[in-house]
């Protein structure tokens, strides 16, 4: 046999083999029994020497194609061989991807705000947005803040309209008495006596009135004070910032009306009512039929709360409004009862989860 | 307060076809809010005068009748009919299908025994024209058929607005019709008649004439009263009030009682201010004297109830008796009655504050104490008078008055005007407009404010009955002029100011960051309870709370009574609702509570409390890990304490012999030198008389101490190590309640400066035993450390170890 047919037996039988071949190290003993310093092709061409020049200008290509053959066909192997162990490991440890969280009847991971808080730093952000800073203040206040400094003096009758919380307490030397603010204006007063004009904040809170509660009132709930002082403010300013707030929330035009309201801390002062979202004016529940919800009271600032305040009248005006949170966190998710709000009960507050 | 339309029309032209609706916006928009709007009597436009033509008996009914009638214009009509009076030529009257009846009753084709009837001849108790009355009304025989009974009897249907009394809290003049009118005249820029006038008054004083009165009156300086007249009438005659007036009692909410009290009543609506008619016969000793009670008296008013008075209220007496509580109501010994004759009539104003204090005490707020706790001006006191007089002369043919009219009081005529100096340019600035001189004094003159111009200043003379509390200063004058502008026609615009930076505060961040990183991290729900609790939750919670001088003297409840002064039992209540419902849970509050403080009073104290709750696992290390992570979040700079003393490290958490305090499961939270937090578990002998049933980890966390500080970045870049380290893992044997915690505190003594981070590895038990695996890294940063070097180090700490009472496993 010449050497031309060897190699092409060789090659034909290193075919046979590897397609049996099934371990990489098996594999890898077979390329050395062909292509190692003793194998097969190596042995065979060491004859190269004996033969003559017209054989030899044949058989070498013919050599190095072998050796290349081998050489693929090794490697094929070798790549056929790593994908078959893979697909094996992928089979064996296949999991059951369906068995997620969600379908699982006590969800382990969840999380998510209180509904006050959402729309409060959804407010926050507003008006953060537009140059407000954001105060706060205590929940125990004395008369003078949550009463005289608004304009509001002892036997004055807006004091009954806010049925106010007060403490056990033996009157003091300065016949200062404590109780639970029943609005956020207080912060109204601190944030004057703090600052210097021009300023302009906001400050969200819960407040306290003595109260019977029921689906639509609770003894305690938020309210979101804002104050703007500055020179020549106006109330075209005022109605400026309120549709501002409110396209923002609502996130669409939303129709506004405003009329006179009495508040002894505001002058001229305003409720200011939005046309009924539920009903879109024509009449419901939500707006005991007459179209409009009242939103918030607002107005220019007493002069009297001002000097309380330490700021010169003349000099400075400002307005000031107050938003009823509860209310919005309400309307915005059809809330049917306040006072889920603070029962801590997770039937209601894991419905605002935010993942 | 109710306001008849048709009342207001006596001193006001308005448009005769004016909607209800329209009416109630402008009003709305420019003055109060009206809360509803009441058409009444509009059915005497519907029901007609007609004369019986043909009686015949129903077929199927004995006391049934088929009617024929007449209803003008050459027309007939047959209806069934069951009144016992119907007789062929009688005139009645006939309301047609689609009349809603006073009753109530809307007419509708109706089949009666068979036969189809549509409308009804009407009792006059179904036109509520009597309580109750026995068959068809008979009218008189020259009554024109055809005719509706609202021509034929000059009936009159009349339009209602409700309006809020808290929202006229500050405008006495609306509560009454004529103060109404005229502001209703301004918002529809029509002419105001107000018929009385001084020269009205003055006509009166003469037709009075100057003879002495039977009754005089004397005030006290120190009392409730600023000026009192009074006037005595004879030969009245009580008895029923004519159509009209009850009709207008009744719109504005006030049952008709008598033609006198009627009268008191009416004026009261109108003019607004309050008034008193005595009986002159049980006045003794011809004199009235206002003056505060000097001792303690039970008073029994005119509803039939005692009161008891104490000295200092305002009365009004004669030389026996008190005959009238002063602003408040009258007594029901001298009211009128039936039998009176002879009258006196008291129009006073009173002090605003004495009487608000004396009608809060009582719990009796009437018609007459509403109004004068508003402050009334007591110029409005004399046309009050004239007014009952003249209606009394009026209804009383036979009356005359008795001598002068009285007073005593204030010198009224001393009383200043108010004055205020406004620009137009203020006006305008304020409220954001462009309006004219004119149009601002045009506003002003309707509302009965005087005004002087000088280029763009005003000079405003208040109206005296809108300067007792109302009216003060510029801004209530900007007010007016805006309300009648309509605020709703003012554009809204920016206004021009300078930019500044604005941020959120440190705490302000700190308080989103912590709820972030709860509900994201922890997978905790934010709760809010409330900040009130009551000492039956203290009690369940075996909670020692240290505020209780916090306590509300006017409570809604017995649970809510109290400020909390820990987030811990607010929590522990939560959780006996839900671990009812939930298989684990976590929530967190951040919240406040509130300490007593000698100086302040009270301390708001903000706190952040996390729970994780599970009815299998132990939750605790959990809590424990997210609670450090949380810390580290924050940047909080804390370490970790286990009590192991009691009251070492005293803290205003909760009580150190609290039952709810696991004996194990517990670290507290230094922050700066302090205990302001603690993660622990809650221990189940509390747990089980909660009725929770599961495990419950808290983590607790004074945020007040430290929430105000910035938060410092304080990351710190360090150069890649140019030498490699080298780790060495060895295993001690220990007893089983050797603690990990122990060891490593141990190691982190020992000071090599090679030792860079040690940490466990692998813990297994066996045989009471316990073998710790931990793995330490020693390192230099400036050059490899050698063989022989490393052995060293190796050997020193577990030398330090071994000493230290950790051996290396045998």
């Amino acid at each position: 046999m010449n050497m031309v047919s060897k190699l092409k037996e060789i090659l034909s039988e290193y075919e046979g083999l590897v397609a049996k071949i099934d371990k990489e190290a098996d594999l890898m003993n077979l390329k050395a029994q062909f292509l190692g310093k003793s194998g097969k092709v190596t042995e065979i061409l060491k004859g190269l020497k004996d033969i003559g020049p017209d054989e030899r200008r044949e058989v070498g290509p013919l050599a190095n194609e072998v050796k290349e053959k081998i050489a693929h066909l090794t490697d094929s192997r070798l790549a056929h061989l790593e994908k078959s162990a893979i697909d094996k490991q992928l089979s064996d440890e296949r999991i059951d991807i369906t068995l997620r969280d969600k379908t699982k009847y006590d969800q382990p991971r969840h999380g998510g705000y209180h509904p006050r808080t959402l729309i409060q730093q959804e407010i926050e952000d507003v008006f953060l947005s537009m140059g407000f800073e954001i105060l706060d203040g205590p929940h125990i206040e004395d008369e003078f803040h949550n009463f005289e400094a608004l304009n509001i003096p002892g036997d004055h009758p807006a004091r009954d309209m806010q049925d106010t919380f007060w403490f056990h307490q033996e009157p003091n030397e300065h016949g200062k008495r404590h109780l639970l603010r029943t609005h956020t204006s207080t912060i109204q007063v601190r944030g004057m006596m703090a600052k210097k004009p021009p300023f302009r904040f906001i400050a969200p809170g819960i407040v306290f009135r003595c109260e019977r509660t029921d689906a639509s009132h609770e003894m305690v709930f938020t309210q979101l004070e804002g104050m703007m002082v500055g020179k020549d403010i106006s109330v075209s300013n005022l109605i400026y910032f309120m549709k501002q707030l409110l396209t923002q929330i609502f996130k669409k035009e939303v129709e506004v009306r405003l009329r006179p309201g009495f508040f002894p801390f505001v002058e001229p002062g305003f409720e200011l009512d939005i046309r009924c979202l539920i009903c879109n004016g024509s009449g419901c529940s939500v707006c005991k039929q007459v179209g409009w919800v009242e939103l918030l009271p607002c107005g220019m600032v007493h002069p009297n709360v001002l000097k309380s305040g330490g700021i010169d009248p003349n000099e400075w005006n400002g307005f000031a409004f107050g938003l009823g949170l509860d209310r919005l966190v309400m309307m915005k998710y059809g809330i049917d009862d306040i006072r889920h709000l603070q029962s801590g009960d997770l039937r209601f507050n894991s419905q605002f989860s935010t993942y | 307060m109710k306001v008849s339309l048709d009342w207001i029309r006596d001193f006001v032209d308005l448009p005769q076809d004016i909607s209800p609706k329209d009416f109630s916006s402008k009003f709305t928009l420019a003055t109060a809010e009206v809360e509803d709007v009441i058409v009444t009597g509009d059915f005497w436009n519907k029901v007609t005068v007609v004369e019986v033509l043909e009686k015949e008996r129903h077929p199927e009914a004995d006391k049934l009748n088929l009617v024929t009638f007449a209803l003008g214009g050459g027309k007939t009509f047959k209806v069934v009919c069951g009144a016992g009076n119907v007789e062929v030529g009688m005139k009645t009257v006939y309301a047609p299908t689609g009349t809603l009846l006073p009753t109530g009753l809307l007419l509708e084709p109706k089949k009666i025994r068979g036969i189809m009837s549509e409308g009804m001849l009407c009792s006059e108790e179904e036109l509520a024209l009597a309580e109750s009355s026995e068959g068809l009304i008979v009218l008189p025989t020259d009554a024109p058929v055809g005719e509706s009974l609202k021509n034929y009897w000059k009936k009159s249907s009349d339009v209602v607005l409700d309006i809020d009394n808290k929202s006229l809290t500050h405008r006495p003049d609306l509560w009454g019709h004529l103060g109404m009118a005229r502001e209703v005249a301004a918002i529809y820029r029509t002419e105001f008649k107000n018929k009385f006038t001084q020269k009205w008054i003055e006509d009166w004083r003469a037709k009075a004439g100057k003879a002495t009165p039977p009754v005089t009156v004397q005030v006290e300086k120190d009392c409730a009263g600023l000026a009192y007249f009074g006037i005595s009438i004879d030969s009245i005659t009580v008895g029923k009030s004519p159509q009209w007036m009850k009709e207008r009692l009744e719109a504005a909410g006030l049952r008709s009682i008598n033609s006198i009290v009627d009268i008191s009543n009416y004026v009261m609506l109108e003019l607004g201010m309050p008034n008193h008619i005595f009986d002159r016969n049980q006045i003794n000793g011809g004199k009235v004297l206002i003056s505060q009670l000097k001792k303690e008296e039970t008073f029994k008013t005119l509803d039939e109830i005692d009161r008891q008075l104490i000295p200092g209220d305002t009365v009004i007496s004669d030389n026996e008796k008190t005959l009238v509580l002063a602003g408040i109501m009258g007594g029901l010994e001298s009211g009128v009655t039936e039998s009176t004759q002879n009258i006196f009539i008291e129009v006073a104003n009173w002090k605003a504050s004495p009487i608000r204090k004396t009608s809060v005490r009582l719990g009796l707020r009437s018609d007459s104490s509403q109004r004068y706790e508003k402050s009334l001006d007591s110029q409005l006191c004399e046309r009050t008078l004239w007014r009952i007089v003249e209606l009394v002369l009026e209804l009383n043919s036979n009356a005359k008055i008795n001598g002068q009219s009285v007073y005593d009081g204030a010198d009224l005529s001393s009383i200043p005007a108010v004055n205020i100096n406004l620009s137009l340019d203020k006006i305008n600035k304020t409220l954001g407009t462009n309006l004219s001189q004119n149009e601002v004094s045009d506003i002003l003159t309707r509302l009965d404010f005087g005004i002087q111009n000088k280029n763009d200043q005003f000079n405003i003379v208040v109206p005296s009955y809108r300067a007792t509390k109302d009216i003060e200063c510029d801004s209530d004058i900007i007010e007016e002029v805006g309300r009648i502008v309509g605020f709703d026609n003012i554009t809204p615009h920016s206004p021009q100011v300078e930019v500044i930076p604005v941020r959120l505060s440190e705490k302000q961040k700190l308080y989103r960051k912590i709820r972030d990183f709860c509900v994201y991290e922890m997978g905790s729900f934010e709760i809010q309870t409330y900040p009130l609790v009551g000492e039956a939750l203290n009690k369940k919670t075996f909670w020692n709370a240290k505020n209780s001088d916090l306590i509300l003297k006017n409570p809604v409840s017995v649970d809510h009574d109290r400020m909390r002064d820990s987030l811990i039992p607010s929590l522990l209540e939560s959780m006996i609702t839900n671990s009812k419902h939930q298989e684990s849970a976590r929530i967190f509050e951040l919240g406040r509570r509130y300490a007593s403080d000698k100086k302040d009073f009270s301390k708001d104290l903000s706190q952040l409390i996390v729970a994780y709750f599970d009815k299998d696992k132990n939750p605790y290390l959990e809590l424990l890990n997210d609670s450090e992570r949380f810390f580290d979040a924050i940047q909080l700079p804390y370490d970790l304490l286990r009590p192991s003393q009691p009251n070492k490290f005293p803290h205003a958490l909760y009580d150190e012999n609290w039952i709810g305090v696991h004996p194990f499961e517990r670290f507290d939270v230094r922050v700066m030198g302090k205990i302001h937090g603690s993660i622990l578990s809650i221990h189940p002998m509390l747990l089980k008389k909660l009725k929770i049933k599961g495990h419950l980890s808290v983590m607790i966390l004074d945020l007040w101490s430290f929430e105000e500080r910035e938060m410092k970045d304080k990351t710190k870049y360090r150069p890649l190590a140019k030498y490699p380290g080298s780790d060495f893992d060895y295993t001690l044997e220990v007893g089983n309640e050797v603690q990990v915690g122990d060891i490593l505190d141990s190691l982190r003594k020992c000071k090599l400066s090679e030792l860079k981070k040690s940490g466990i590895v692998d813990i297994f038990n066996q045989n009471d035993k316990k073998y710790v695996t931990i793995r330490s890294h020693f390192a230099d940063n400036e050059k490899t450390l050698s063989g022989d070097f490393l052995t060293q180090l190796q050997n020193s700490i577990l030398d330090y170890l071994s000493r230290a009472g950790y051996p290396l496993k045998s």
